[in-house]
């Protein structure tokens, strides 16, 4: 059952898994985030050093990437951000988290790219693991 | 420490590209990003920093835009489901709007190609044209001679170049049927002037445009293709213009040329022929680029002058007239009258606005609770009106796009309506400009019905809106713009109301106009007899003789003539006159018409005669009588309180003739000019080169086909043109004010019903607003008389007060259109007040219909319900 909630300025729906298809393949900074997420919430410049020590500083992700791809995936419903926070941080800071859908989404993603890497290995464009 | 504030200092800045909404979540976090970024960036020296500030600028140029991008695309898609699910407001604000727009793009069309469209000539603003004047006999324009022409060429120091040509017909033969084509006897520079490249061949050589010289003619492409097959071998062919062999030289484009020529043959002029009272030329030239109108109008003023000393018995009096190229093509009163067009679309317009903008305010009302919930959850003000101002947006580009449809199918219509009437109007489209007219228009549009509702719809006292069925400060906020706005509608459909019955009223009057002759089946036709094959007068008269007999003989033709010009035909002769002996004019001559006409020309066209006689075989040959008739006006300035008969006159070119007869006087070039003075000679004894035969049947039953057979027996070399009957001629007349009055009108009526709308909707807004009260006023026993005076009271207060201010506002623009209207005051006084009663009344007619319904109120159900 499709169930729409509005908030603020835009809609966004939990959706049916028939629905997780429609956000493939997805974008690769929305991946890295889902994967800075994948073992707790994060702010947002703690995703961004997140990133950066797991690419070994290959990607950077600039502020305003970040935030826009943030906007973009709490308006999909891939992570949403937390209503409490540590009470000593800075009261102005956002966390945020995966959600259900979100998780969904990324193991659908990560199925996608290992199915890819096994057609690379096939035709042995890549080799195979030994 | 310094560095780390202007590093703030440019964060803030950057956040700023951003969308508000966007600031607000996100602006902490990016700037405790960019923080830290920067600490990170600075440990790697300065190429670190240098790369950092690269980022953030291309993060910011890169990103803000996006956001925006996002942002609008969200608040379409919201405003779009939004208006889907609220069908009939959709449709109701996009027809009324699609309207709107869609008559604004269609007048545009017709403005933009006429008036705003620069002409097709390379730099047009220096050309100018330029005509003879005379103050004293009232003659503002008038065609010039062939010597003051070469004088002026002599003389003037203002111009690049100087051209001049005259008008008239040849007949093409050779090519099958004859054909009459019209003419320009052109000076060499012209086409140098117009700066034009031929399509094929040469302009004539200056040796060619000398008396004498070998005939040589230039035709238009039209001809070329038409008559030629568009042949490739045409320059250098000879073709035969009225009998006489002319050698090609070169093919224009017909777009090309000033004015409607077929054919152009040099004017090769020659003094020794010409006199310098025959005014018979047009002229124009292209100012030096150092040189104003005004400097060059001075110049030709001090020319004009030294001519009327030179030669005071041609040139006394008359001056020098310039206008530039867009003032002669589109005259002022026309372009006055075609802006005066835009302005009332644009009325309806803002009335549509209005309309819309009362739709949504209701709507907004419906809405309270949604916008009291957005608002509680955190939206800004600013949000919400950028929401309503989307939504807004979005139905007015539905309703332009739309419009520009209707527009596009009505534009066809338009031409064709316009076709005769108006210079240009060949061009009329819908194209780019229009185009994008329509979209500023559309975004206008929105920008004028979205604010007001953006405004009071997003000031929204959130508890209150929760609480349902509540009536906040917004809400009266509400009634009063929508009453605000119902006044403004009803102000600006009288001041479009006024206008139109005011065009109207014009229009009539010129339809029951006393013409001076009866216009009832008469048709008229053109020819003219080549000299090649009609070598002298005699001949002439003799043909055309032996046609007036043929035609009389035919059954059912009531009468026949012969004459130099049928009335409303276009062109006109003039000539200056006076009278010899005692008069009341004394020396002093005055401009009169001129025809030349056969015997039966008064009594074909019921011209009556008050006095002595028409011309019979008196007046025949060149050794007859100098006889002459006037009209009764020509007669009467002369000799108000004499008898005309006997008495002499001389005309321009010093000949004397003799009053035989006085005749009714005769509107002979338009509805609205008064009749001129006029004088008729006998065309027995003078021709022109083309005549018109003018035939009264006894029915309706047209008579062109008779009489080109009649015309083709005698000869059938010779070609007949514009063959029409006089009613065709009429209407022709008439068809721009018919048109203007139509237009308006309409748009008025449109006006009226989107205002007679605009009220229906406010006062049944009311009805259901105070269903509660009126129902406890119902259950205290007031009757339904009295309920429906309370309802019908808002609509004629209402009513009443825009009828006021619109009638206000008609009389204090009434002056505008003075030029534009004929024998009506454009402060007519019955029109004045007759128009805003007509529309109180509509509105209380329109106001009644909820009224009726407030008086069916059911007591019990009212107070149950709310």
């Amino acid at each position: 059952m499709r169930h729409c909630i509005e908030v603020r300025y835009n809609d966004y729906c939990y959706m049916a898994d028939s629905d997780i298809t429609r956000q493939l393949p997805l974008p690769p900074a929305f991946f890295h985030i889902l994967i800075a997420l994948g073992d707790g919430e994060r702010h947002g410049y703690a995703i961004m050093q997140d990133v950066a020590r797991r690419t070994d500083g290959k990607v950077r992700m600039s502020p305003g990437t970040l935030y826009g791809s943030i906007r973009r995936m709490l308006d999909e419903g891939l992570i949403d951000e937390l209503t409490r926070r540590p009470d000593d941080d800075d009261e102005r800071r956002r966390y945020y988290r995966v959600t259900r859908f979100g998780r969904a989404v990324a193991a659908a993603e990560a199925d996608r790219l290992r199915a890819l890497l096994q057609h690379a290995r096939a035709t042995g464009l890549v080799p195979r693991r030994s | 420490m310094k560095h780390r504030a202007v590093a703030e200092r440019v964060f803030g800045l950057v956040l700023r590209l951003y969308p508000a909404e966007f600031r607000d979540r996100f602006g902490h976090g990016m700037t405790s990003a960019y923080r830290a970024a920067r600490m990170e960036a600075a440990a790697r020296g300065r190429a670190g920093v240098a790369a950092f500030w690269i980022g953030v600028a291309v993060d910011a140029l890169v990103r803000a835009p996006g956001e925006h991008v996002m942002m609008t695309l969200y608040d379409l898609k919201f405003a779009a489901r939004a208006l889907w699910r609220a069908p009939v407001f959709s449709v109701v604000a996009i027809a009324t709007l699609a309207l709107g727009i869609g008559v604004n793009t269609a007048i545009f069309s017709v403005v933009h190609a006429v008036a705003i469209q620069p002409l097709g000539f390379f730099d047009p603003a220096r050309l100018v044209r330029i005509w003879e004047k005379n103050d004293r006999l009232n003659i503002a324009q008038f065609s010039t001679s062939v010597p003051n022409y070469l004088s002026w060429r002599e003389h003037g120091r203002s111009f690049a170049e100087l051209a001049a040509w005259r008008s008239g017909t040849v007949t093409l033969t050779g090519t099958g049927e004859p054909h009459r084509l019209g003419r320009m006897e052109a000076t060499a520079t012209l086409i140098p002037l117009l700066n034009v490249r031929l399509r094929r061949g040469r302009n004539f050589s200056p040796a060619e445009d000398r008396p004498g010289a070998p005939r040589v003619a230039i035709i238009m492409e039209s001809v070329w293709r038409d008559w030629f097959g568009s042949d490739p071998s045409i320059i250098g062919r000879s073709i035969a213009l009225n009998g006489v062999s002319h050698t090609v030289v070169g093919v224009l484009r017909d777009r090309d040329l000033v004015g409607t020529a077929q054919v152009l043959t040099p004017l090769a002029p020659d003094l020794s022929r010409e006199a310098r009272a025959d005014h018979r030329l047009s002229t124009i030239g292209r100012l030096r680029p150092d040189i104003t109108l005004a400097q060059a109008q001075l110049d030709m003023d001090a020319v004009a002058q030294q001519l009327a000393r030179q030669y005071p018995e041609s040139n006394k009096d008359w001056g020098v007239r310039m206008a530039t190229f867009d003032d002669w093509i589109v005259p002022p009163e026309m372009r006055q009258g075609l802006y005066l067009l835009l302005g009332s679309v644009g009325l309806v317009l803002l009335i549509a606005c209005s309309n819309v903008a009362n739709l949504m305010l209701a709507r907004a009302a419906l809405r309270r609770r949604e916008i009291g919930v957005r608002l509680a959850l955190g939206a800004s003000r600013l949000r919400l009106v950028r929401q309503v101002l989307t939504e807004s947006l979005l139905v007015a580009l539905v309703g332009g796009t739309a419009g520009v449809l209707i527009a596009s199918w009505g534009v066809p219509a338009l031409r064709a309506a316009l076709a005769s009437s108006l210079p240009r109007a060949e061009d009329i489209a819908v194209n780019a400009p229009v185009l994008i007219f329509s979209l500023v228009v559309s975004v206008l549009t929105a920008a004028a019905f979205g604010a007001l509702p953006a405004m009071i719809g997003s000031r929204n006292d959130m508890t209150g809106s929760l609480r349902e069925g509540s009536r906040g400060s917004a809400g009266a906020q509400q009634g009063a713009a929508r009453r605000m706005l119902v006044v403004a509608e009803i102000a600006l459909a009288t001041v479009l109301l006024t206008g139109a019955a005011l065009f109207v009223q014009s229009f009539l009057r010129l339809q029951h106009v006393e013409l001076g002759f009866n216009a009832k089946h008469l048709t008229t036709a053109m020819m003219g007899l080549p000299e090649a094959r009609y070598p002298t007068d005699l001949a002439r008269q003799q043909f055309y003789r032996r046609l007036l007999a043929e035609m009389q003989a035919v059954p059912g033709v009531e009468a026949a003539a012969m004459s130099s010009g049928a009335p409303f035909a276009g062109g006109n002769t003039g000539m200056p006159l006076k009278a010899v002996g005692a008069n009341a004019l004394g020396a002093e001559d005055m401009q009169a018409d001129w025809r030349l006409v056969s015997p039966q020309y008064f009594r074909t066209l019921a011209i009556p005669l008050l006095r002595g006689r028409t011309f019979d075989n008196r007046e025949t040959g060149t050794h007859g009588a100098h006889s002459i008739i006037l009209s009764a006006d020509a007669a009467r300035r002369f000799w108000p309180n004499a008898d005309p008969l006997g008495r002499q006159v001389q005309l321009g070119n010093k000949q004397i003739f003799q009053v035989i007869g006085i005749v009714g006087d005769v509107r002979n070039l338009s509805l609205d000019l008064e009749p001129r003075p006029a004088m008729y000679f006998s065309s027995e004894q003078i021709l022109w080169p083309t005549m018109t035969l003018i035939v009264r049947s006894s029915g309706s039953s047209p008579m062109g086909a008779v009489m080109r057979q009649k015309v083709a027996a005698l000869d059938p070399q010779l070609a007949v043109f514009n063959v029409r009957t006089l009613d065709m001629m009429l209407q022709q007349s008439a068809a721009q004010p018919r048109l203007t009055a139509w237009l308006v009108s309409l748009f008025a009526a449109l006006a009226l019903a989107l205002a007679a709308i605009g009220v229906y909707g406010v006062i049944a807004y009311l009805v259901a607003q105070r269903t509660q009260e009126i129902g406890v006023r119902m259950a205290l026993g007031a009757r339904r008389v009295t309920v429906m005076q309370l309802v019908l009271g808002h609509a004629l207060r209402l009513s009443i007060a825009g009828a006021l201010v619109g009638a206000t506002a008609s009389a204090l623009l009434a002056p505008v259109l003075s030029s534009q209207l004929f024998g009506v005051s454009p402060h007519d006084l019955l029109t004045l007040v007759s128009v805003p009663i007509t529309l109180v009344a509509v509105a209380a007619l329109a106001g009644s219909l909820p009224a009726l319904r407030a008086t069916r109120v059911d007591p019990l159900v009212a107070l149950r319900t709310d």
